[in-house]
Parts: C-alpha cells; sequence; structure tokens
C-alpha cells in the first residue's frame, strides 16, 4: 500500500475495507474480497501499480464501469484491483482515417457524443454503452443491437498499448491494416483481463449512415415473428439490427415507458435498416412485405427521428420494465444457429413451465443471441436453486442447438465451469497455452475464463440482476 | 445502527451500474465509494450490521443529492429518499459526531438564520461590505446582490389570483429576479400576491442534511402563510421541488393539496400563458438545475418560454449537477469544484467564452456566477425581452437594472 | 519435397507426429509469403463443405477447399464468402494462414472478421478447437484469430466455419482520374478503392439504387473492371496508417515502383523485376511509419523487415503450441526460439 501511495499519489490507490468492499463485485452475480484498489493516471502509472503488485505477488484485476454480467471483474481474493476510471481521456481523433485513440476508461457512449459533430460513431452499442467504458468493451469484447452489420468489439479495435502482467509496455497491433506476427491484438480482445490492462486502445469509427429506417412488426405467433426473420436474411438484407420481443416482455415495456408497442402481439420485432436513401427506402418496404407475407398482422414504420428514438427507448428499456415487475432477474447470453431459434424458445419456455418460473425472452434475432429472462423474488426460499437449474437446462439446449455460451457478456468467472460444455480438455489446454503467454505466472485476473485453477471467488447468494 | 431504510427500497439497486455516468461525484473522482451504487453498498453493510465508521460517513456526505441517478436507474431506486433517510440516522447517532465548528455553523445556519428571513435580510447587510474584503472575494463571488435591492419591498397586488413564494436565501440575494417575476406575472394578465406572515425557507436544505423535525416545522409554516386554492409560484428550484414533496413530507391531506399547487416559474408561465415577448435574437445557454430537471422534470418549459426571445443552446453533459447543491458548495469545496469546472468546460463548449446562462437555481447561479460566469434567471431574461421593456433596449441579453 | 495429403484426421495426425518437420501446405499460390520453408514433410488437407445452412450465414469447410469451389458453392444461394484471395485456386487454409486480404477489406474487413471457428492440429497431433459455429460469439479465448495469419507455424489448419454474407444485388467498378482524396470522402459504404498513381478505380456493391448513388455522389465513370495488381517476379504488400497513402503513393512513383495502393485500408502491392525494388519499397514503408511483407521473390530479403513489438510473447504462444519447433520452421522466423549456437533466421 505504501509503495502504491508513493507510485500514484495521494488518493491513487485506497484500501478502507468498506470501499474495497464495493470492488468485489461488477454488475453480474459472483463476489471476492481485493486487498486494495489503485486508480492510476496514465500508462506509466499502470504499469508500475502492475510491478508493484508483482513484487508483492498479487493478483492483479483491471476495472473498468464495473457493468460487467459475468464477474468478470470480480477480484481474487487480496488482488489489487487496477481501476481505469481516472484513465478517461480522448487523445486523438483523425476524422478522415476516422481513427481514434482512447483512455480505456472513456464511456463508450461519451466516445460517440464527442465525434458526433464529425458524422462518426462508435459501432458497437452494448445496451449499457452510457455507462461501460471502452476498455471494458475490450475486456469482453463486448456487441450490441447494432453489431448485426458491424460486428462486436475486436472489429473495431485496431491497436492497443498494454502493460503486460510482467509490468513491461507494449504496442498490440497498430492503425496500419496488418502488423507482422501472431495477432496479438485479435487474443487480447475479449480476454477478460487475464493478459494484461490495455492503457491506450486506438479504435475505428464509423460514418453516419445516410438514411435510417425502423420498422415495429407485430405478430400473432413466435414462429411468424421467426420465420419474418429468416426471410428477410434470405432476401439479401442484412439490417443494421434485428430485435425481437416476446409477448410478455413487450407488454410490461409498453406498460413502462409506452412506446406505442402492441399489448397483445405474441412478438415484435424491431428491425433497422440503414444505408443510402435508395436501398433503406426499397429494403423498408420489402421487410414490410415478407413481414406480412410470413403473418405480421402489423407493420409501422418510423415517420421521424423522435418515433425512431421512442422505438428504440422502449427495446432498451426492457431491463427496466422487468425490474419493476418483481425485484430479481437472471439471464443467459448464449448464442443458437439462427435457424434453430424457434426451437430453442420453444425448449426455453418448457424449461421456465417445468421450473415454475416466470420467463421472458428480448434478444437480438438476426445473430442468434438469446437472452432468456428468469423473473423471480429472491426472497422466496428456494428459488434460487430453481433459477440456476432452469439457467443450466437453457444453456444445454442451446449448446445442444449448436450454440454456445456467451455471444457478448463474456465468460468471467460465472460461466468458466461451463466452458468443457463446448470445449474438450485439448481446446482448453490451448487456450491456456495462449493466455500463459501474456501471462506465465498467472498473475492477471486469475480464476477467469477458464475452468483450471483454484476458485477465487464464490457465487453469492441470489443473483442480483442484469440486462442484455 | 440499522438505517431507517426500507429495504424494498435497499433492493432495488440490482448493481447495473448505468448510474454510474449520471453521478458527479464519480465522473470527478471515478471512486466507486462516490457513486450511488456503491454508497447503495454501503448502505447495506450498515444495513447488515457493520459499524458506521468515519468512511461511511465521508461517502454519505459526498453526495451532492441531485439525484441525477434517479432518472438513470433502470429498476426506480429512490435514492433520493434513501440518502435524506441515511443522513437523518447519522444526525441522530452521535457517533462520529463532526467538529465543534461545523456542528456550531450548521446550527446556525440551519435553526437560526435560514427559518428567519429578516435575519437574513440584515445579515446581508452586514455582508455587503465585508465580501469586498481581500481574502473573502473568492468565497462571496457569487454573492451580487445590491444594497437597493435590499431596500426595496417587493410589492404584492390586491385580490391576488397567483403567489409568489419567496423563500429565504432568494429573497436576501436575488430580491431583483423576484423583481422580474412578479413583472412578468403582471405583464402575462395576472395578479401576484406574496406570502403572509411567517413565510420563511422552505426547509430542503435541513431535510437533506438529515434534519426532518425541522424540515417539517419548516414546510407547516410556509403552508399557513399561503393559504387558499390559487397556483404557488416558485423561482428556486430547489425550493419549488420541496414545496412540491410536502404531500410526501407531512403526509396530510392539506400538505398533498399544498403541493399541488405548487409551479416553478417557467411551468406556470407556460401554463398560464406568457406576456408577448420580443425576439431579441441573443444566445442563451441552458443549464437545468437538478431540482428542476431530474426532481420536478419541467426543465422544458424554461426552453419554451424562453424560446420565443433567445436562441437556446443546451448543455452537452447529461445535465450532471453543477456542484452547486445546497449547501455542498461550503460542506465540499473540493469536489464541488471539480464539479463545477466540469460544467464550465461544458458552457464555454456550448457558448463559448462570456456566454450567457440562463438558470433557475439560485444556488447553481451563484455557484457558477463564483467562478465568473455570467447568469441570469429565466425571469430576468424574460424581462429583458419584454416588448416595452426600457432597459432592454440595446438589445443585450437581461442586462437587468442590478448588474 | 515430399508431399502428404492424408485423407482422414487420424492419417494427418499420424503424418505430423511421424514427420520430422511439417510444412503446411495448400495450393501453392503464395508458398513465399512469411519467410521460406526450411524443408519439411509438405502436408494438404482435404477439400469438402462440412456445413452450410444458407439460413445461418455460416459454412463450415474442410481447410483444403479451393476458395473458388466455395465461392461456387455460396453462389448458388446467393452467398459469398469475403475471403477475395488474388487466385480462386488459394484454399481457404493458405488464405486463413497467410492472412492477406483481398479486395473487398474496405467494406467487409480483414480475413481475420471472417473466421468463426477453425480446428487445427497442433505438432503433438492434438486437434484443438477455437471459437464457435455461430455469427456471434465470446466464448473463450480468440484462437481464430490467433491462427488467421499465422503462417502454419502453430498447427495444420483443418477445417474453418466461416462468416457467410448475402451477395451483393449490384455491384460495378467505375474510375477517375486521381488522386483519390476526397474520393473516399464522398462515398458511404465502398468495397474498394484504388490509386495505382494515374487512376483511382472504385467498387460499389449493395442495393442497385444504391450503387448508383455511390457513383454519381463520387463523380465516377462506369467501368468494366477492377485495377490490375502490379505484376513481377518480385512483390511485396506495404502496410501503412491509411492517412499517409497518398504520400507514400508518391514516393512510389518516383522510385518507379509499380504499386496499387488500397484507399482506406492502408495496403500498397508493389512488385518489380529486380529484388531492389522491394527494397527500396521497403525503405519507403518504414519511413512512414510501416512495413513490408514480402510476398514473393526476392530470396534475400528478409520476409517482415524489422520484428514487431510483443515478439517475446510470439515466441512463448510459438513455445506452447510447437516446443520444438517442428512447425514451418523458416515461416515468421522472428518466434522462433534462437537454440544456443544457431542462427534463427
Amino acid at each position: 500500500m505504501a509503495d502504491l501511495a508513493a507510485a500514484l499519489g495521494p488518493g491513487g490507490a485506497r484500501e478502507e475495507p468498506l470501499e474495497l468492499a464495493m470492488y468485489g463485485k461488477d454488475a453480474g452475480v459472483t463476489r471476492g474480497r481485493p486487498g486494495a484498489v489503485c486508480f492510476p493516471r496514465d500508462a506509466a502509472g499502470v504499469a508500475g501499480a502492475v510491478r508493484i503488485a508483482r513484487r508483492h505477488g498479487v493478483p492483479i484485476v483491471p476495472r473498468g464501469s464495473g457493468t460487467g454480467l459475468a464477474g468478470g471483474a470480480t477480484p481474487a481474493d487480496g488482488a489489487l484491483v487496477v481501476s481505469t476510471t481516472r484513465l478517461n481521456r480522448i487523445l486523438a481523433v483523425d476524422e478522415h482515417e476516422r481513427t481514434a485513440w482512447v483512455e480505456p476508461g472513456v464511456l463508450n457512449l461519451d466516445l460517440t457524443r464527442a465525434v458526433a459533430h464529425l458524422g462518426l460513431h462508435y459501432a458497437p452499442d452494448p445496451s449499457s454503452q452510457q455507462a461501460c467504458s471502452i476498455g471494458g468493451n475490450v475486456a469482453t469484447n463486448a456487441g450490441g443491437p447494432h453489431c448485426l452489420a458491424s460486428g462486436v468489439t475486436s472489429a473495431h479495435v485496431l491497436a492497443l498499448d498494454v502493460v503486460l502482467p510482467d509490468g513491461a509496455e507494449v504496442r498490440l497491433g497498430g492503425l496500419e491494416p496488418d502488423t507482422a506476427g501472431y495477432d496479438l491484438r485479435g487474443c487480447f480482445v475479449g480476454s477478460e483481463g487475464t493478459m494484461g490492462i490495455a492503457t491506450r486502445v486506438a479504435v475505428r469509427l464509423s460514418p453516419d449512415p445516410p438514411a435510417v429506417s425502423t420498422l415495429l412488426l407485430e405478430f400473432a405467433s413466435l414462429d411468424a415473428a421467426a420465420a419474418t426473420v429468416g426471410a428477410v436474411i434470405a432476401e439479401g438484407i442484412v439490417p443494421a439490427a434485428l430485435e425481437m420481443m416476446d409477448a410478455e416482455i413487450t407488454r410490461a415495456v409498453e406498460d413502462y415507458v409506452g412506446a406505442g408497442f402492441p399489448r397483445d402481439a405474441a412478438a415484435i420485432l424491431l428491425v433497422e435498416l440503414d444505408g443510402r436513401p435508395g436501398s433503406v427506402a426499397a429494403d423498408t418496404a420489402a421487410v414490410g412485405e415478407l413481414g406480412r407475407a410470413h403473418g405480421a398482422r402489423r407493420v409501422r414504420v418510423a415517420a421521424d427521428e423522435a418515433e425512431r428514438a421512442l422505438l428504440w427507448k422502449g427495446r432498451k428499456s426492457a431491463f427496466g420494465a422487468i425490474a419493476r415487475i418483481a425485484p430479481d432477474y437472471y439471464l443467459h447470453d448464449a448464442v443458437v444457429p439462427r435457424t434453430r431459434l424457434v426451437d430453442v424458445l420453444r425448449t426455453v419456455y418448457d424449461v421456465a413451465d417445468t421450473h415454475a418460473l416466470t420467463m421472458m425472452n428480448v434478444f437480438h434475432a438476426g445473430d442468434g443471441n438469446l437472452h432468456p429472462l428468469i423473473v423471480f423474488d429472491a426472497s422466496e426460499p428456494g428459488i434460487w436453486d430453481r433459477v440456476a437449474s432452469a439457467g443450466d437446462a437453457i444453456l444445454r439446449a442451446c449448446i445442444a442447438a449448436g450454440g454456445v455460451l456467451s455471444g457478448e457478456h463474456g465468460i468471467g468467472l460465472e460461466k468458466r465451469d461451463h466452458m468443457p460444455l463446448i470445449f474438450g480438455p485439448d481446446d482448453l489446454a490451448a487456450q491456456a497455452g495462449l493466455r500463459a503467454a501474456f501471462d506465465p505466472d498467472g498473475r492477471a485476473n486469475p480464476g477467469k475464463v477458464l475452468p483450471e485453477g483454484s476458485r477465487c471467488g464464490e457465487i453469492a447468494g441470489a443473483p442480483e440482476g442484469t440486462w442484455i | 445502527m440499522t438505517l431507517p431504510i426500507d429495504p424494498v427500497d435497499l433492493a432495488r439497486c440490482v448493481d447495473c451500474g448505468l448510474c454510474l455516468p449520471h453521478c458527479p461525484t464519480f465522473r470527478a473522482t471515478g471512486r466507486e465509494s462516490a457513486s450511488p451504487r456503491g454508497r447503495i453498498a454501503a448502505m447495506r453493510r450498515v444495513q447488515a450490521g457493520e459499524p458506521v465508521d468515519e468512511a461511511f460517513v465521508s461517502y454519505m456526505q459526498e453526495c451532492v443529492q441531485c439525484r441525477g441517478c434517479e432518472a438513470a436507474c433502470p429498476s426506480g431506486v429512490p435514492f433520493g429518499r434513501l440518502m435524506e433517510q441515511t443522513r437523518q440516522a447519522l444526525r441522530s447517532t452521535r457517533r462520529p459526531r463532526p467538529p465543534l465548528v461545523r456542528r456550531t455553523l450548521e446550527w446556525l445556519a440551519y435553526r437560526v438564520v435560514l427559518p428567519r428571513p429578516g435575519l437574513l435580510v440584515a445579515l446581508s447587510w452586514v455582508l455587503i461590505p465585508l465580501r469586498r474584503l481581500p481574502g473573502l472575494t473568492g468565497r462571496t463571488a457569487g454573492l451580487r446582490y445590491r444594497a437597493e435591492s435590499l431596500m426595496e419591498r417587493l410589492q404584492a397586488d390586491d385580490d391576488p389570483d397567483v403567489h409568489l413564494f419567496t423563500g429565504c436565501v432568494m429573497d436576501a440575494w436575488q430580491r431583483d429576479t423576484h423583481r422580474a417575476a412578479l413583472r412578468i406575472m403582471r405583464a402575462s394578465g395576472a395578479h401576484p400576491g406574496l406570502p403572509g406572515p411567517g413565510a420563511g425557507c422552505c426547509g430542503a436544505l435541513q431535510l437533506h442534511a438529515g434534519m426532518d423535525f425541522d424540515a417539517r416545522r419548516l414546510a407547516r409554516a410556509v403552508m399557513r402563510s399561503l393559504p387558499g386554492d390559487d397556483p404557488i409560484v416558485v423561482c428556486s428550484a430547489g425550493c419549488g421541488a420541496m414545496l412540491k414533496s410536502y404531500g410526501e413530507l407531512l403526509e396530510t391531506d392539506a400538505a398533498h393539496r399544498f403541493a399541488a399547487r405548487v409551479r416553478s416559474f417557467a411551468e406556470w408561465l407556460e401554463e398560464h400563458g406568457g406576456p408577448p415577448l420580443r425576439d431579441t435574437g441573443r444566445t442563451v445557454v441552458v443549464q437545468d438545475p437538478c431540482h428542476l430537471n431530474h426532481v420536478q422534470k419541467v426543465a422544458g418549459s424554461v426552453r419554451r418560454v424562453l424560446a420565443p426571445a433567445y436562441r437556446l443552446v443546451d448543455l452537452d453533459d447529461d445535465g450532471l449537477c453543477c456542484g452547486a447543491g445546497g449547501a455542498y458548495s461550503l460542506t465540499q469545496p473540493e469536489l464541488a469544484a471539480a464539479m463545477r469546472d466540469r460544467t464550465l468546460a461544458a458552457i464555454r463548449r456550448a457558448g463559448g467564452d462570456g456566454a450567457v446562462v440562463a438558470s433557475a437555481n439560485p444556488g447553481c447561479a451563484m455557484h457558477l456566477a463564483a467562478a465568473g460566469v455570467d447568469v441570469r434567471h429565466p425571469a430576468e431574461l424574460l424581462e429583458a425581452a419584454l416588448g416595452a421593456s426600457p432597459d432592454a433596449g440595446d438589445g443585450d441579453a437581461g442586462e437587468s437594472e442590478h448588474r | 519435397m515430399d508431399l502428404s495429403t492424408p485423407s482422414d484426421l487420424d492419417e494427418l495426425r499420424d503424418t505430423i507426429v511421424a514427420a520430422d518437420t511439417v510444412d503446411p501446405t495448400g495450393a501453392g499460390t503464395h508458398a513465399e509469403v512469411g519467410g521460406t520453408p526450411r524443408g519439411g514433410r509438405a502436408v494438404r488437407v482435404p477439400a469438402g463443405v462440412v456445413a452450410h445452412d444458407p439460413g445461418d450465414l455460416t459454412v463450415t469447410v474442410r481447410a483444403g477447399t479451393p476458395v473458388r469451389d466455395l465461392d461456387a458453392l455460396l453462389a448458388e444461394h446467393g452467398q459469398m464468402c469475403a475471403l477475395d484471395p488474388t487466385d480462386g485456386s488459394a484454399t481457404v487454409g493458405g488464405v486463413l494462414a497467410t492472412g492477406l486480404s483481398g479486395w473487398r477489406r474496405l467494406r467487409y474487413g480483414p480475413v481475420r472478421d471472417q473466421v468463426l471457428e477453425v480446428r487445427f492440429v497442433t505438432a503433438d497431433g492434438t486437434l484443438v478447437k477455437g471459437g464457435g459455429p455461430t455469427v456471434k460469439n465470446v466464448s473463450g479465448f480468440d484462437l481464430p484469430r490467433l491462427l488467421v495469419g499465422s503462417l502454419g507455424t502453430l498447427g495444420v489448419i483443418v477445417q474453418a466455419t466461416l462468416r457467410a454474407r448475402p451477395r451483393p444485388r449490384g455491384a460495378a467498378w467505375a474510375t477517375a482520374d486521381g488522386p483519390p482524396s476526397g474520393i473516399l470522402a464522398r462515398l458511404h459504404r465502398p468495397s474498394c478503392v484504388t490509386w495505382d498513381g494515374s487512376t483511382v478505380h472504385v467498387l460499389a456493391e449493395g442495393h442497385p439504387a444504391d450503387v448508383e448513388a455511390e457513383l454519381d455522389a463520387a463523380e465516377l465513370t462506369a467501368a468494366a473492371g477492377g485495377p490490375a495488381r502490379p505484376a513481377g517476379e518480385h512483390r511485396g504488400r506495404i502496410s501503412v496508417r491509411p492517412r499517409v497513402i497518398e504520400p507514400v503513393a508518391a514516393e512510389l512513383r518516383r522510385a518507379g515502383i509499380a504499386f496499387l495502393a488500397e484507399v482506406g485500408v492502408g495496403t500498397v502491392d508493389v512488385a518489380g523485376d529486380d529484388p531492389s525494388a522491394l527494397v527500396a519499397a521497403r525503405a519507403v514503408a518504414e519511413a512512414h511509419g510501416g512495413r513490408l511483407l514480402r510476398v514473393a521473390g526476392a530470396p534475400g530479403l528478409d520476409a517482415f523487415g524489422t520484428p514487431p513489438p510483443g515478439v517475446e510473447v510470439m515466441r512463448r504462444i510459438k513455445a506452447a503450441f510447437d516446443p520444438d519447433g517442428r512447425m514451418a520452421p523458416g515461416r515468421m522466423p522472428f518466434v522462433e526460439a534462437a537454440p544456443a549456437g544457431a542462427v534463427a533466421r
């Protein structure tokens, strides 16, 4: 602690027990007990903190805004939490090259706002984008509704200056398109803090589309909605976003924000198309036609920006709406092949029935990223066992359908023990080898992602909620 | 100790963190302990039996109570209420006690001066020469009232159909704003009256400091001073929010009926219909006081009443608190200054150096003015745009007589 | 050179384990990229489509599948895969291993963004799977990106699941007189913009209405086809940040080196009849903070030039997957351990 204070200055490191408890968890359900937390202001401060931790044999855990859902920022006991909240400067923006260098603590939405006057934006848009940091996005390889067309974080990160777990500083990737050797940048993105701490991130900025159109399609059955999704894809249209909400969640959202969603639809689709005006007009008409051909009882096209914003507000308020129905909710983030959506959804509802739980679904239908959501009251005795068991059954159903564990939230601590469901021992050993190349001593965020190693935190008594 | 907090309220927080960017103290420090999520975590631990230590007290005192987090919270956590209840509990426990000097100053301010507008005005006379003293100028830069204004009483109309609430600090230090408000109200065809005897402080500062008993006593006095059923217009966003909350505070039918009469100045003007204005062609940067924006949720009305006369520019800072926060700028000067720096940068981005800023709260106005910002109340800006306004002839935005 | 073409996984494993050193081989279209192999048993894996459900927008193929065949299959379903090698006979595994991007990187991203899951066999005969078969996946560390561009030094890629996309409903090449600055800014989502020193070529794809709008927006003239990559026995690819592409092009032109720059991407293909052209081109690239990868010819020229940062980490990765240095020795020489008394490159 004295070393940290000397390296980072007064207030640069803290160890009050009450404050440390706040760094014991992120927005997920796991909890640990850090030994200290520090707030470096530059790369040298990060490197200094990492070296001090190494000298004292203490693991390090990087932390952005703490909005992660999989416990990626849950510290190993006694670990030094390295907070990036004071590394929050936008260092350079090149509007012609459409790139920006930012520090990891810059918030996702703050970056987009800072470049909006240039007609640019940062494409990955997790639902927590107002609060989550670019560094955290890099760690989890975060997604968002608009990643359907534009790809998740790894497609938008060009270069990283990182402090490796041994304290060395190195640049991974570059603004030039190809760098020599292995794609260490690609390995680092999504490594959930196990390969070091990014101190500067170069991101690709995307031009704002000249035209945008948002449609709301209402269906009397889930199958009709899913069939429409398939038809849109088959038509060769790749929407900017393609979101589905089931009856329960649609009603809940409408009660909450009044976005004009139908209270009696079995499912709705929210489809966004962007591009030049010609294709947007043509595709808007085409999606409407396809919807009607597959049983949409109503197709509503947002008439203006205000209506468009209202529709998205409805979608993004889904979790707030749920929070008002029951105090707790729990969700998974599995991805299934798009063609298996309906089958898997049926299983999900069956699981809910057999476990006597309320289940709602709001998800990224375009890329098959499901977010089955269990709504419950944690004060009900024995409920957590039912919730956990239902969650496990859902995950297994998704994987049986050819899916994966996580589409955008990451594995962290929460899902690491599920990794053997999709990876064999040799696959996991290869991933461990890659991680060890960055962190031979296992000091960086130990116990995350891979099931090997000692457990460093316990699952808290009850899940405390989350969002997509 | 246990905090007198509804466990259901406390359980509503799901740790999602969406409040963090909307919390000015988290933005200023980057510390979880200076965020709503962290403060709730701390409350939970105390609720679960952990001792109240100095760290806990300081985390609670660092909150500016702007309630920006409430607007951002998807789970509807009533954070303002949680914080008020926590502070009540802290105030009623004996340990750890704040230093004597601070306790004395708080006693003087909350219990002696603020409830007695006459005393405050008298003190303000004393302050006029003092504020020019070297060493005090920095701290009193926001106090720009003039002696003539203090001398001249506000005039009520006979047979009023609406009342202007005058309060304590505003009556002493920003009486010209009330004068402008009365003029606008009259120009709109209304006949404004003033509070009767016994009216004084609304009690907001006491409530935020955890002195709920004092707050209720003051609330009852305010209600007695404003009988009837005509609208009550409040120029201070903080006082307006407080008056509107009397129903929940006193839990009586009379208090709920009283609260339903309360309107912020611009809100009333919009409902009633304002006076004819001329387009000044000037630009004004709109600063949203937290208690207008997050609590009363009527910040839009300021824009709508000013729009005919001014070109309005919004700040791009998500309505983050400027750091004034009632007495906050005095109790937490460092944090308040850091928060103000952020607001000042946003003002510069929006309107450049020398921008005229509209603010509907006396605390924000004084806090920002102390940093050299040209802040006007919407009432003053409107007065300067009245068609027949003699002092607005040069078109200078709201160059009102007292400056 | 021995070439073995195992027909199943067990045979491949046996071959790899039994061989002294292994040289993973595709169609041989880019055999010299990234270093000259120091012999070894050449191994070529089979071709064939494993799975393709058009509705999932994914396709899984054996790594020996020629890209041309993959493209033909996808075309039947109105789909495509944005690999775009210069020679369609190149195999999927070869394109992944070299990581060289094709024409349409500006719009669809580099090779690594097309790969969802990869299966490869390491030096000890272990089959490893990385990534997953869905279009979106963040489960576990990103082995697919590690393998793309690894030049066979970590293992033999045997199978890959790739992102399939709808085939654009319209496409057109068009040209304008240079220089390219300004043209890119007027286009919304071009697939390719090149500059060869005299002509700008643009490929617009998408809805026919958009294609037309793109060409109008930048005042382009319709063209029959795209530009030619520069020809020559000695070829290389420069990689510089996009903002310096015009000064780099100007210097190449002054030096008399044939080039084709991808505007907005930052790659510049260069070629010459003499190895000195690549030496000069590398000097230009490095002067602008970039680098040159030797693609073919110039045998005396180091394949990569200055080793990149992070070489220590790369060496540890190499050691984790191939501790004895038996996979593709000679390629990506800077990751090879330097045994006492031996010279690594």
